[in-house]
């Protein structure tokens, strides 16, 4: 054994100072998770709205309802989501703290009734990272690692469209906006858009512009659309001159294989006065506009005689279809005269030049050219949009929207645009600037209003990819394309009823009328008149029926399909044996109802609505009832207004109003009304 | 119990304690030995130790340390398993939960990452310790090769971990990993279907790791700790003579000796180990070295509140296989090797880590000179631990460029730009 040391069996006096030390360190840090947790966010705001409530609520409401106390989340299996902006909004259900401060404030406006926080959360219209506890890390301002943190509320419509995928949907206007615009700008032509399925936009068929276009007009139009038409759809294409000059050829040489039919025409003897008369007769303001005004259907004529050659519009007019195929516009029967007469009028009238030379285009006998032009034509996908017989369609040029709000939006360039980085922002200068954002871009420049661009990148941003459950989204309806065929089918293809109306909701809205019952609407005798003659039923319409200049058979065969197919069954069991007590009790009606307000009994009466002499004459007495008794049934946002009205007097206006015009001087005055 | 004076109660309540705890809170010599050795948890420690044990700048008390986190790892991991959910977007999801609804949710999730992260430094750090003190040699050297195994354990948990999260980071790092680890010759497909459980990172793949984070890699960890630290407890802590002789060297680390104690089994061995201690060179291990293990404990402790408390461990966005992120980083102890995997595949996912573990196994069973083990940077070990110290270096380097030299397509960028 060694030497007897003492080792003592307690430790060193600074090992215990460090066991002190640390001890009250550890302690510390315990009290200061604790103290952390305790004074979380959450919990000092629900603190802040028991505060509130006790000043809103009356005390016996409070005690019955459950202290606010804890966590609150709304979980959506379906949408996989967990939404607890419920724990510090506690106010937001509760219409008794409107106008509190936030936030404790009830949700503005009626949303919340028709979008029950229980059903959907509050992520599914804001966005924002609902599972947070904090106003942070929710995500209110962007936040790094969240992708989609909350919305803006001016661009919040782009989530109604994530459900909402119907072309119009309620209560989001600048989103209905943008999706119309998107059909009517064409952005459907180049881009395949989920939800635009099925529909169609179209540039006129270039088949025949090589007749048809003067080759001055040709290269001012490829230059700049909007210098000929502000309000082209065409956006500008950013062409060089040598792109221009290949084009101008390549189009130039595109010419119908059967020659114009404007041979043996006596240009000589044209008499622009008839032509004038005829273009007030034939009603052709329904569908162009001169000078801004007038139909948007067609193209604008102010400056047509610059643009098109003279053969080529005789024989457009006398044969739309066969000269540019699939064009809106239906066909006239017109003789030779009138329209060598017609043309002539408009090529004068209509042109800043107005010596009416045609200079000689030989431009597109250049093979080189041609070719080079047709290389141009097919790298700017003009066959998009422009069909050609010439070019084997090979689909949309411009790539898929399918997801394009989905993706990240650090991928995307933003040129030399200093812009915060997100998907909004780059669908904007994207639609509005394609060309800034520093890489070569193949899109047009469609010279849109900043307001208009944002309303199309609200309806682009709705598209995502689908994570969305069936239960949750509303589809877009989509109308069966309506084709008759037969006889009647032949009109509607020569006259274009349905560039106007629609039947099925396919077809035209420039009518505010669609065909669909218009045979239990409209008395076959006066249908088959009114298409020989088509007059002014409402006088404060600008739109009017083109004057056709049917035959006679042709008329007749309309009226009868109409009247054979186009029913309601519903308004065609009417008991159409009135008594004169009815007439006379309907007459009263008339007058204390003040229908001469609105409406025109012979000289009497006001223009909004149509004219009433002649109902008797036009009008089926089961519709007129069923018009009478429930108006919005039928047209959601006429001025007619629900009166409210018993079967009884419904039944008595329409015997006084059927009996109206059936008097021999009454007809007369109908045949000959304007 | 019939009894009803006062001192009866003090009596049976004395009764109830030392049904649990024999021996109680030791006051006299024999009670300090007899607590360390009745006592199931304690008696991995001696009765007594050499006072050099208790020194901390021999050993830094890292292997300590590196047990303490797995077991704060442990109990953190119990606490997370409550809440997560090993399929992908619950995943995610059940995160999100921890940082904003569980209470303490966000320091259980950082102490958890921080100290896994400080583990695999640990560890490392530790084996540099017992390589430069030579302590592999005789007849430490079955132990270093455990501790080799180890170390993969250790880097095997992190990785499985890494994964668990289903974030951006976690799916790439682990697409970055599994697809080094597919470049090992013959084998290397194979593995790689093994751990992703098919042939893309999915929802077979975070279970599989799932399971091997929380059951198989632990079992094993357990397994392989509860040998290392045996044989540590068999072979003594080297270097605890510090004043020895030559001729002690040459014997061994200690020299025999004839002393026995009555409380402990003698173990036979080769060489010379416990019981050739000087008694008067030792001391109880309680209250000494228990005291001592507790305040390291309590630093460790308190040093990763600390840490939790001030850095938020990462959690991106979910983890999406359409979207990589560039570059695409492996967690940061693999960085070393991507790398070398930038310069060549085969050579630096393949070869390298290959040679290098070969390596790291067959060190003690290459030097088995006994000069110079028990000290640290002994001259006579000069070449050794130069040669390792620039390997050491050499890697540290390597991963340090990786995580802060490398930016997109992995081209060279200088971190404060």
């Amino acid at each position: 054994m060694g030497v007897a040391v003492e080792i003592k069996n307690t430790a060193p006096p600074r090992l215990h100072l460090a066991f002190a030390g640390l001890g009250l360190a550890l302690l510390a840090i315990f009290s200061w998770m604790l103290l952390h947790e305790g004074t979380a966010e959450w919990r000092t705001t629900q603190a802040r709205f028991r505060r509130l409530e006790a000043t809103v609520k009356n005390p016996y409401q409070l005690a019955q309802s459950a202290t606010v106390a804890g966590l609150r989340q709304i979980w959506l299996p379906d949408l996989g989501r967990v939404d607890r902006c419920r724990t510090c909004h506690l106010g937001i259900d509760d219409p008794a703290f409107t106008g509190a401060s936030p936030p404790f404030a009830a949700h503005p406006g009626a949303w919340l009734s028709t979008h029950p926080t229980d059903r959907f959360g509050c992520t599914v219209c804001h966005d924002g990272q609902g599972q947070a506890t904090d106003y942070v890390n929710a995500a209110h301002q962007p936040q790094p690692f969240v992708p989609r943190p909350m919305r803006p509320l001016e661009t919040i419509e782009a989530n109604c469209g994530t459900c909402h995928r119907a072309l119009d949907p309620p209560a989001a206007p600048r989103l209905a906006e943008g999706r119309r615009l998107i059909i009517a700008l064409g952005c459907i032509s180049c881009h395949d858009i989920p939800g635009f399925e099925g529909l169609t936009f179209r540039g006129p068929a270039l088949d025949s512009i090589g007749n048809k276009v003067r080759p001055g007009w040709l290269a001012v139009w490829l230059k700049d659309p909007k210098s000929y038409l502000p309000q082209s759809k065409m956006g500008n294409f950013r062409l060089s001159t040598d792109e221009i000059a290949g084009l101008q050829g390549f189009l130039l040489s595109q010419r119908l294989q059967e020659p114009l039919d404007s041979t043996g025409v006596d240009w000589k003897n044209a008499d622009t006065a008839n032509g004038r008369a005829l273009f007030g007769e034939l009603r052709c303001v329904s569908c162009h506009s001169i000078n801004g005004r007038g139909g948007t259907m067609g193209p604008e004529l102010t400056r047509i005689g610059d643009k098109v050659a003279r053969d080529w519009l005789f024989s457009y007019l006398k044969d739309p279809h066969r000269v540019q195929p699939d064009t809106p516009m239906l066909q006239y029967r017109l003789t030779d005269n009138q329209l060598r007469d017609l043309t002539a009028y408009l090529l004068e009238e209509y042109s800043s030049a107005g010596d009416g030379s045609e200079p000689p285009s030989a431009t597109y006998q250049d093979a080189r050219l041609v070719s080079a032009g047709r290389a141009v034509f097919e790298r700017r996908g003009c066959q998009s949009c422009h069909r050609l017989a010439a070019i084997k369609d090979a689909g949309r040029i411009g790539p898929s929207l399918a997801g394009v709000a989905d993706r990240d939006p650090n991928e995307w360039p933003y040129g030399s645009n200093v812009v915060r980085h997100t998907t909004d922002n780059y669908i904007f200068l994207k639609v509005l600037l394609p060309d800034t954002l520093g890489q070569p871009s193949l899109m047009p420049t469609f010279g849109l209003t900043p307001a208009d661009a944002a309303k199309i990148t609200l309806a682009l941003a709705s598209i995502r990819k689908s994570d969305l459950p069936a239960s949750y989204v509303l589809r877009r309806p989509a109308p069966a394309p309506y084709q008759p065929a037969g006889t009647f089918g032949e009109l509607v293809t020569r006259y274009r009823c349905l560039s106007c109306h629609s039947v099925g909701g396919f077809g035209g809205d420039l009518s505010t009328v669609p065909l669909d019952r218009i045979g239990s609407q409209l008395q076959h005798d006066y249908t088959a008149k009114y298409l020989l003659n088509p007059g002014a039923v409402r006088v404060n319409v600008e739109a009017r029926m083109p004057v056709f200049r049917m035959l006679p058979d042709e008329a007749k065969s309309i009226a009868d399909y109409f009247s054979a197919v186009f029913l309601d069954d519903s308004l065609d069991q009417y008991d159409t044996n009135f008594t004169p007590s009815e007439t006379r009790r309907g007459q009263e009606l008339y007058e204390q109802l003040g229908c001469r307000a609105c409406h025109q009994l012979g000289t009497q009466g006001g223009y909004v609505g149509p004219e009433l002499s002649t109902t008797g004459v036009r009008l089926k007495p089961g519709w007129i009832a069923a018009w009478l008794s429930k108006p919005q049934a039928y047209k959601p946002d006429t001025l007619q207004p629900d009166y409210g009205l018993s079967s009884a007097d419904a039944r008595a206006l329409t015997a006084y109003l059927s009996s109206l015009g059936r008097s021999d001087a009454a007809q007369a005055r109908g045949e000959n009304a304007p | 119990m019939n009894q009803s004076t006062p001192g009866s109660m003090a009596a049976w309540l004395d009764g109830v304690r030392r049904s649990v705890s024999r021996v109680g809170w030791p006051v006299t010599d024999k009670d300090r030995a007899a607590a360390m050795i009745s006592s199931l948890f304690l008696h991995i420690h001696p009765a007594r130790v050499s006072r050099h044990v208790l020194k901390p700048t021999y050993t830094f008390a890292l292997g300590l340390i590196a047990g303490i986190l797995f077991l704060v790892l442990s109990v953190t991991g119990l606490a997370l398993m409550l809440y997560y959910v090993p399929y992908p977007p619950e995943a995610y999801r059940s995160m999100k939960d921890l940082q904003f609804v569980v209470t303490f949710g966000i320091v259980l999730r950082n102490m958890h990452r921080w100290s896994a992260h400080a583990m695999v430094a640990i560890v490392f750090v530790h084996m540099c310790r017992v390589f430069w003190t030579g302590s592999y040699k005789p007849p430490r050297e079955f132990n270093w090769v455990v501790g080799v195994l180890l170390l993969l354990l250790t880097l095997g948990l992190s990785f499985t971990g890494y994964l668990l999260p289903w974030d951006q980071l976690a799916f790439w790092a682990i697409t970055v990993g599994t697809n080094i680890a597919a470049h090992a010759p013959v084998v290397g497909e194979q593995m790689k279907f093994l751990l992703l459980g098919g042939h893309v990172i999915g929802p077979m793949t975070l279970l599989r790791f799932y399971v091997l984070h929380c059951v198989i890699l632990p079992l094993a960890m357990l397994l392989l700790v509860s040998l290392h630290v045996w044989r540590v407890r068999k072979d003594g802590l080297s270097g605890a003579a510090t004043q020895a002789s030559p001729e002690e060297e040459v014997a061994g680390v200690f020299p025999a000796s004839t002393k026995t104690y009555g409380l402990m089994a003698l173990s036979k061995r080769p060489r010379a180990s416990v019981e050739a201690r000087d008694p008067n060179d030792e001391v109880f291990a309680w209250p000494h070295l228990l005291y001592r293990e507790l305040l390291v404990a309590l630093a460790v402790i308190v040093a990763l509140h600390v840490v939790s408390l001030v850095f938020m461990a990462p959690l991106e966005e979910m983890a999406d296989p359409t979207r990589t992120p560039n570059p695409a980083k492996a967690p940061w102890y693999f960085l070393g090797l991507q790398e070398l995997v930038h310069y060549s595949t085969l050579v630096g996912g393949v070869i390298v880590p290959a040679v290098l573990v070969l390596a790291l196994l067959i060190i003690p069973y290459v030097d088995r000179d006994p000069k110079g083990s028990g000290r640290w940077f002994a001259p006579e070990r000069r070449i050794t631990n130069s040669i390792f110290t620039a390997l050491v270096a050499l890697f540290v380097g390597l991963t340090i460029v990786g995580t802060l030299f490398r930016g997109a397509n992995w081209a060279w960028v200088w971190p404060w730009r």
